[in-house]
């Protein structure tokens, strides 16, 4: 998965607070140069990975490595890494450029150098000529900015960010985001990002680490947590899904709400219990008598770009669908969807045992025994004509 | 309805202000007044400029203000440089409220009781004295000196200094201390840099309470400092119990309330771009 | 830095602790004196049971604080409502510039401006001039609790109150009454505090017949060393602690009782 030299790196991190098992044998891998995003919801411990990384926390257990040195003693002051805080931590008893120059003050830069880094890093995020505003007199957005441009300024080989938008409006947030992913590109130097936004962490990461009670559920790219979801938490967390109970009856093929579909996961037990998967935008409306589903609509919602359905099958399974047409509230209609679009999900499965069995089939075999299916399908409809 | 519940509760209000306002104007206005007057006045009651015309051209009444003013200083630096290694150190503790308490609890008695305690500590065989025999000094004379009124009025005024601190400390977030050390400040670089100039509206704070207070203590200048230091307060309180002159002692009081308006616009914050 | 924290704190917890801790010790003397321990008695515990005058004045320093701080809590408690009602900006801060007066005022000056007052009017000072002095000074400070508290409350329940038909008596009543009382609480202790501390007011406005506590150990003190009050300030020492202690558990249980949500987002 890592081929560079790690930038930073976690092997067995535990941490508690009394008897709260904040963080549970944490380990992981960051490459330099890439914008990673840690997301969970509150308590998951994804913010205390951050305190760990600045020094504002200590491991109980565990090592902490920095470009391959063991950094759990060092303290905050001494580490290349810099933070931007949730509520912007900015000094109040200092204007804009005090704020910005603090980092470099402190390393007792030449005064000319101070400035030009300053202005610099103002530019950076779309401040210049702020440099003699009060804090007070800041929108949240700015100060936001003013906050990423004084811990840049310190040149830092990581930046952390600990929720950094979440104070922020929806519109604010959006022109953030793609900012701050400018910066990072620019700068090319490694983002640490926390939030609980599941579609801020999709938009803007190269790599997330999806986390709960303490532990890394999942790692991967925005593309592969949102596709092959590893259990009902993250699927469930990773946007709005369906999730009902199936039996994995042989590869290939898997039996939910009493029927049978082709798909494409192997490598379970015959007979197996597992967890269904199925994206409501994956899902399509159609005819009752062309639906692989049949349902009833029972609730709809205009949300600007399509329309979110509510529906209910006969075994009173509730459905989400995304459809770009309007349905009839109270009406039979039928639902569709493609074998790719199934995923399934093992019980209690490991990260790495996904990871292995994924690449225990090959995915050919699965597009051949789909098409030999489909076109045993055909052969029979055809035969009924 | 909505009308007769605005009337009334306009009623409750005059009601509640006509209370209020009764009690500033009998015990804060009239008052003041009154003292004013009483500067203004001989000891007769005519009306004169002469007692103030006394106070400016009298050479140790002078001497007595500056050193009055001069020992206030003494006692609020003293009381800053140990109180505020105290709140600090404080706030950093986990139970820290209980901590305060602990701290200031021993100094809730009654100021004299304070000021009798430092009495039998001072003394010819008390406590410090007794301590310097012990390790082979000479005893000294301890009480009625200059130092012993410093020592005790420092100790009283203590709290009063450690409070006010404390509470601008506890109001930093703590946020900020975490932010100044991930920009790569020391614990003392972010003490200096940071957390000493947030927490000056309660230096300030702490300097109103001592320094006003301290220009004026009469009963410790009387009981451990052997009338050897006179304050503008000590003056005040002879010239009404003792020599009776009102009109003088007066005159004395509008001086110490015009030095006390001094200081709090000294120490007054300036409300700088909208956070206090 | 941390280092040296611990140290210093025990260093100015000693300090402070000392003076009281010394009256403490001497007052188990059988000697007479605060210098040189000449063995443990409870003696000056007795002389004290059979001091009436002293009892007497203990009773009347109480009753004085717990009367004065009364009355300056219902009086700062209707001040800080007529305060608040103030829409003027100007008029309330000149209602809270001389609300402070008598907070920032040096006791000297006060004594002496409330004797010139009493003076005028012919009042004989004692018992009623003590009070109402301390009534008087106790009342800023209560006002400066309770103003907070209703600033914080919230307006919509006022509103909501009236909205739901409550007359202003039951508005007052059963809002914001409830609301403030935390303050009002304070406001009290406070009031209290500041009339056994005080020294120099009652020392100005007091006549022949009435003395506080302060008062007398300051006369008694001029004359000399008694242990008696090495012995009383013991006693009054552990109310005090008892007191402060009960009400620091008080508050946290209180406090905890109620903010249990709060904490839950600070996590």
């Amino acid at each position: 998965m890592v081929e560079t030299q790690p930038i930073l790196e976690f092997s067995q991190v535990a941490l508690s607070f009394g008897e709260t098992e904040v963080l549970k044998q944490i380990d992981l891998a960051l490459e330099p140069g890439k914008f990673y995003t840690l997301l969970g919801p509150s308590g998951s411990g994804k913010s205390t990975i951050l305190k760990l990384i600045s020094g504002q926390l200590h491991a109980d257990s565990g090592q902490i490595f920095f470009e391959g040195q063991v950094i759990n003693d060092v303290p905050a002051e001494k580490r290349r890494v810099n933070t931007v805080f949730q509520n912007y931590s900015l000094f109040p008893n200092m204007n804009v450029f005090d704020n910005v120059a603090f980092g470099p003050r402190l390393k007792k830069l030449p005064a000319g150098e101070i400035e030009t880094k300053v202005k610099e890093m103002l530019a950076l995020v779309k401040l210049a000529g702020y440099e003699n505003r009060e804090i007070s007199e800041l929108s949240g957005g700015q100060q936001q900015r003013v906050a990423i441009a004084r811990a840049l300024a310190n040149d830092p080989e990581v930046l952390l960010l600990d929720e950094p938008l979440s104070a922020l409006d929806y519109k604010l947030r959006k022109d953030l985001q793609q900012e701050l992913r400018r910066i990072q590109k620019r700068l090319d130097i490694t983002f640490v990002f926390v939030t609980h936004d599941q579609e801020e962490a999709l938009a803007m990461s190269d790599w997330i680490f999806v986390m709960n009670d303490g532990l890394i559920q999942q790692n991967g790219t925005p593309e592969d947590i949102y596709d092959e979801p590893i259990n009902h938490f993250v699927a469930d967390f990773i946007g709005e899904t369906n999730i009902v109970p199936g039996i994995m009856k042989e590869d290939y093929l898997v039996h939910f709400v009493g029927k049978d579909f082709e798909n494409v996961d192997a490598g379970m037990r015959p007979n197996e219990r597992v967890e269904v998967v199925l994206r409501p935008e994956d899902l399509d409306l159609t005819d009752p008598e062309n639906g692989k589903l049949v349902v009833t609509i029972k609730d709809q919602s205009f949300r600007g770009d399509y329309y979110e359905i509510t529906a209910m099958d006969d075994d009173l399974n509730t459905w989400q669908v995304q459809a770009t047409n309007p349905a009839e509230v109270g009406a039979r209609v039928g639902l569709t969807f493609d074998p790719e679009d199934i995923h399934i999900m093992r019980y209690n499965e490991s990260e790495e045992a996904f990871d292995a069995r994924l690449e225990s089939y090959d995915e050919e075999e699965a597009e051949a025994a789909l098409q030999a299916a489909r076109d045993d399908e055909t052969g029979r409809e055809e035969q009924g004509q | 309805m909505t009308m007769s519940f605005k009337k009334q509760k306009k009623g409750f209000t005059s009601f509640y202000m006509g209370i209020y306002g009764l009690w500033l104007l009998a015990f804060v206005i009239a008052p003041l007044l009154l003292l004013l007057f009483k500067s203004l006045q001989t000891q007769g009651g005519h009306f004169t400029l002469a007692n103030y015309q006394t106070f400016f051209t009298s050479g140790p009444y002078l001497a007595m203000t500056f050193n009055s003013i001069w020992y206030a200083f003494l006692i609020t630096l003293i009381t800053l440089v140990f109180a505020y290694p105290t709140a600090y150190f404080l706030t950093t503790l986990k139970n820290k409220q209980f901590w305060l308490l602990m701290v200031i609890l021993p100094t809730w008695i009654n100021l004299l009781l304070k000021t009798y305690a430092f009495i039998g500590l001072l003394g010819q065989g008390g406590l410090v004295n007794s301590s310097l025999t012990g390790l082979g000094f000479h005893p000294v004379q301890l009480l009625f000196t200059d130092w012993s009124f410093l020592l005790v009025a420092a100790y009283v005024e203590l709290p009063f200094m450690i409070l006010p601190i404390f509470n601008a400390l506890n109001e930093i977030d703590p946020l900020l201390t975490a932010a100044s050390q991930d920009l790569g400040a020391n614990n003392w670089q972010t003490l200096r840099k940071v957390i000493w100039p947030l927490s000056m509206p309660g230096v300030k704070a702490g300097i109103q309470a001592v320094f006003i207070p301290s220009l004026s203590l009469f009963m410790i200048t009387r009981l451990i400092g052997g009338n050897r230091v006179i304050t503008l307060g000590t003056a005040i309180e002879e010239h009404f119990l003792v020599t009776q002159n009102w009109a003088f002692g007066s005159t004395i009081g509008v001086i110490l309330i015009v030095a006390m308006v001094i200081t709090m616009l000294l120490t007054q914050d300036k409300q700088k771009g909208g956070r206090s | 830095m941390k280092k040296m924290r611990t140290p210093y704190l025990i260093f100015m917890f000693l300090v402070l602790s000392l003076p009281i801790l010394y009256l403490v010790f001497y007052s188990f003397n059988a000697g007479t004196t605060m210098q040189g321990f000449a063995g443990f008695s409870f003696k000056h515990y007795s002389e004290l049971w059979q001091d009436t005058r002293l009892i007497d004045i203990v009773l009347e320093t109480g009753i004085v604080a717990l009367l004065s701080s009364l009355l300056a809590t219902i009086i700062g408690t209707l001040g800080a409502l007529a305060i608040f009602r103030v829409h003027r900006r100007t008029i309330k801060g000149v209602l809270l510039s001389l609300n402070n007066v008598l907070l920032v005022s040096p006791d000297v000056i006060i004594g002496a401006a409330f004797l010139i007052l009493f003076t005028t009017l012919k009042l004989s000072l004692g018992f009623m001039t003590v009070l109402l002095s301390h009534i008087a000074f106790s009342i800023p400070i209560v006002v400066l609790m309770v103003l907070p508290r209703l600033k914080e409350m919230n307006p919509d329940l006022v509103l909501a109150a009236q909205d739901l038909g409550a007359r202003p008596t039951q508005v007052l009543g059963q809002v914001t009454i409830p609301v403030i009382t935390p303050g009002i609480v304070a406001g009290f202790f406070m009031a209290l505090t500041y009339s056994l501390d005080d020294f120099a007011v009652t020392f100005f406005v007091t006549g022949n017949g009435f003395s506080t506590l302060a008062v007398e150990i300051y006369s008694r003190a001029r004359q000399g060393v008694s242990l008696e009050i090495n012995a009383l300030s013991t006693l009054i020492f552990l109310l005090s602690l008892a007191i402060a202690l009960a009400y620091y558990f008080i508050n946290k249980v209180g406090k905890r009782a109620k903010t249990p949500e709060l904490k839950e987002k600070v996590k």
